[in-house]
């Protein structure tokens, strides 16, 4: 019998094109895209009965006309191999639709031959007479493949389009997203993203740990874009919905909208069921209504939403839909546009109402697609209970400085204000006093060398001993600083800074009779050179014993360094300190005054600047006026500081 | 050249071998890690506390120290934001029975606390950019072999907004005959952004 001897993968290629409405009388249901479905088995290994059977009547009806065939294919890809299986059965298939009666006898001789042969007798013969050069035009410049997912109906769509769209190598177009009974399918392009997408195949894994499989296989090309609309048709249909929009409520009126007078009068049929007008209607929407709030699409025989779940990218903001009156069998539909966050919700008049058993159930299984839904079919809906887990509140409040008792506190502030007013002096020697003499000491910054924008952080890179960075292990050895002579030599090394004492934060977090552990976070300026003016911020940790006379001996200092954040330069430094400024100066003693006009007039910079050069070096003239000509001579001193020449 | 083993004294063969593991990576030194459980950071007996010595080491052995101690900083900072991320309840294995966390401010006190305090701290996702460590003195710590360990890096909890932090720890070793057994005897964590979270 006929229908044994083919494989059912025939169907597929010839039900892809435009289906037929005749094939209907062996279907439920009517509607163009829809007999597709019933071809449609998916791979080659499924339902093969299926297709024989429906392959008989489209055999019995032969005048049923495929205006789109499909089934040329252009040479190159009858050498590809691929190894497609599915590919080989096709060309036997079109042979054999075409004139089954001629080539029976040919079948016989060829069944076993190669590719290359079979090939070769097919283009020798003459293509049956149909509407070939549309055909030949899509099928030879395009080729598009179809990408079928078994259970694809399991998963939700946006986390199935990008798995597939993260593990495929190529980037692609899903074109006519759809699902036909348990299968997913698009359509995509270009061959090169067939082939990585076939390589996705059993890469990706669901929540049960089941791999996916993905099925590539030639195709026509798809509905939506073999009947695009023409230009024409565009442009009027983008003219009715434009009369149809109300622009002071955002809200598109598209009810009925195949009878409209405007493109009946046209003899243009916008039937929204038809996967081709409605990608032209979301395009018109996605182009000229962006801000779209509000969508009726309320009698116009919707029976599935496959089309409108582009609406989720195309027209984002939508938060009323309305869909009574339309074919909808199941609230299953919906779950293809629940992207949207819905605020209401329009259903009745749609068969799928009626399938609950009451009210409530309905209710909850919309509300399980769209949780924050606030009004369905006109009713007000109870508020929703949305479970928010406020994780903020479990987790304890930031409290300001710990340090124990009051003593301690006070211990801790005026060793720092000491330790501090000696680091920023200018000379850190004095700090030898503090450290222990086997004290430790290292720095640390979060800095790279490779980041692009150099600043000041990078003068304590070359000393810094991020061990997550670091991996020579004779420099970690190194950059510990060991004995109270090192530490000090290798402060003094370090950039000039003043610290901002008034908003820094100490935490004390151990305390033994021997021992103090604390952490200071704080920021502070840097006061010469390049980046003077900038605020880092710094975290250092000490570990210090009981010294002589109620002061604290470092045996462990660890400084990180590392860029303050906008909020920290801005809130550091609140309490003004000297600054360039020429107002707000205390007054100078008349001498000091004199100092400052013939450190200005040797030295060429204004007033301020000179003044703070002779307050750098204790209004001491001739120490002023070395270190001028030396950072002078080293071009530390910024043009702004000398006076224009009048 | 001393070719048998009888030439070797017992210090130069010690010696010996610390400068070859001076140069081995971090895992080499350390027992398989079959023979321990993941939550204990477990290094060989330290040279300096071996025998009873109380004097200031030698350079060669303090360097050795702290090398050895740096490991094992690291080893210990690997595994305890591995084990806060994803075995949350095991990190209170991490603790002394009497250490203190200071959390933002917050003091937690006690193996006890500690739990409630870890249980009820959102899931976290940490990585750490900045990792320092100074072996502490043992002038501070009555020879108790300590190191201080800085680091610093981003949070996530549960998924929300990143932050940064800094944390230091105080790390003392519990030696056995076989080997070091490291646990956090002090912990301090805050934010960065502390004031405005």
């Amino acid at each position: 019998m006929i229908s044994k001897a083919f494989p059912s993968s025939f169907c597929e290629t010839v039900a892809s094109g435009q289906s037929n409405n005749k094939m209907c009388s062996t279907l439920k249901k009517c509607g163009t895209y829809r007999t597709e479905e019933c071809h449609d088995h998916g791979s080659t290994f499924q339902g093969r009965k299926k297709g024989g059977s429906s392959f008989r009547d489209n055999f019995d009806k032969r005048n049923c006309h495929y205006e789109h065939g499909g089934y040329e294919r252009p040479p190159s890809h009858c050498q590809e191999n691929d190894g497609s299986v599915e590919m080989r059965d096709v060309h036997k298939d079109q042979q054999l639709r075409h004139t089954p009666y001629s080539i029976r006898c040919q079948r016989r001789t060829n069944w076993h031959s190669e590719d290359e042969i079979r090939i070769t007798t097919w283009r020798n013969r003459k293509p049956p007479e149909r509407k070939m050069s549309q055909n030949t035009q899509d099928g030879y410049t395009r080729n598009w493949f179809k990408v079928t997912i078994p259970y694809g109906i399991k998963y939700d769509k946006a986390w199935l389009m990008n798995s597939i769209q993260s593990h495929c190598s190529d980037p692609f177009t899903p074109v006519d997203f759809h699902y036909v009974q348990n299968r997913a399918c698009f359509f995509v392009q270009d061959a090169s993203a067939a082939s990585a997408l076939k390589d996705v195949s059993y890469k990706i894994c669901d929540d049960e740990n089941q791999k996916i499989c993905i099925f590539v296989n030639h195709s026509t090309a798809p509905y939506s874009v073999k009947n695009k609309l023409k230009p024409g048709q565009m442009e009027m249909l983008k003219l009715t919905m434009n009369k149809r929009y109300n622009v002071s409520q955002q809200a598109l009126d598209l009810q009925n909208l195949r009878f409209d007078p405007d493109l009946m009068g046209r003899d243009i049929d916008i039937i929204l069921n038809r996967r081709n007008c409605m990608a032209a209607t979301l395009k018109i929407i996605e182009r000229n209504f962006p801000e779209l709030l509000s969508l009726n699409l309320c009698n116009n025989k919707l029976y599935q939403l496959d089309g409108l779940s582009d609406i989720t990218e195309k027209a984002p903001k939508v938060k009323i839909l309305n869909l009574s009156k339309n074919k909808l069998e199941s609230a299953w539909e919906l779950g293809k546009v629940k992207g949207l966050k819905l605020e209401e919700l329009w259903l009745e008049g749609n068969p799928l109402c009626s399938t609950f058993s009451d009210q409530s159930a309905y209710v909850s299984a919309i509300r399980d697609c769209f949780p924050k839904l606030l009004r369905l079919d006109g009713r007000e809906l109870p508020a929703p209970v949305i479970v928010d887990i406020d994780s903020s509140e479990t987790m304890k409040p930031c409290k300001e400085n710990f340090t124990g008792s009051e003593t301690l506190k006070h211990l801790v502030l005026q060793f720092l204000q000491q330790y501090y007013s000696i680091y920023d002096s200018g000379d850190r020697q004095g700090l030898l006093g503090a450290y222990h003499d086997e004290a430790c000491f290292s720095l640390a910054v979060p800095f790279d060398p490779k980041d692009s924008v150099p600043n000041s952080l990078c003068k304590y890179f070359k000393d810094s001993r991020n061990m997550k960075t670091l991996k020579n292990p004779y420099l970690k050895g190194e950059l510990l600083r060991r004995t109270k002579r090192d530490i000090v030599d290798s402060l003094s090394a370090l950039p000039k800074t003043q610290h901002d004492l008034s908003s820094i934060l100490v935490d004390v977090w151990c305390q033994t009779e021997r021992m103090l552990c604390f952490s200071v976070n704080g920021v502070f300026k840097e006061v010469e050179g390049q980046s003077q003016g900038s605020v880092l911020a710094f975290t250092r940790t000490f570990i210090a014993t009981p010294g002589s006379s109620s002061s604290l001996c470092i045996v462990n200092d660890e400084l990180f360094v590392r860029d303050a954040s906008p909020q920290e330069t801005q809130s550091a430094f609140s309490i003004p300190v000297s600054t360039l400024s020429s107002s707000s100066e205390p007054s100078l003693s008349q001498e000091q005054q004199e100092m400052v006009q013939a450190f200005s007039a040797q030295s060429g910079m204004k007033l301020e600047w000179s003044q703070k050069c002779l307050q750098d070096n204790e209004w001491n003239y001739t120490r002023a006026g070395q270190a001028f000509t030396m950072l002078q001579t080293e071009g530390k001193i910024p043009a702004e500081a000398f006076k224009q020449i009048s | 050249m001393r070719k048998y083993r009888s030439h070797w004294s017992q210090g130069d063969r010690e010696g010996y071998q610390r400068r070859s593991n001076y140069y081995e990576g971090p895992h080499t030194s350390h027992s398989s890690p079959a023979d321990r459980t993941r939550e204990e950071v477990v290094t060989p007996t330290l040279p300096g506390h071996a025998a009873t010595r109380s004097q200031m080491a030698t350079s060669l052995d303090f360097k050795t120290y702290v090398d050895q101690a740096c490991r094992a900083a690291e080893e210990f900072v690997n595994i305890y934001y591995e084990t806060m991320d994803k075995r949350r309840r095991a990190l209170t294995r991490l603790y002394l029975d009497k250490a203190t966390l200071i959390w933002n401010g917050n003091a937690v006190s006690g193996l006890d606390a500690l739990n409630n305090f870890f249980d009820t701290l959102p899931s976290s996702e940490f990585q750490v950019n900045m990792l320092d460590c100074q072996p502490v003195h043992e002038q501070a710590t009555q020879s108790q072999t300590t190191v201080l360990v800085v680091t610093s890096g981003t949070v996530k909890f549960d998924g929300n907004k990143q932050h940064f932090f800094n944390q230091n720890f105080l790390l003392t070793a519990q030696s056995t005959p076989n080997n070091t057994v490291w646990k956090i005897a002090s912990d301090c964590f805050r934010f960065q952004d502390w004031s405005s979270s």
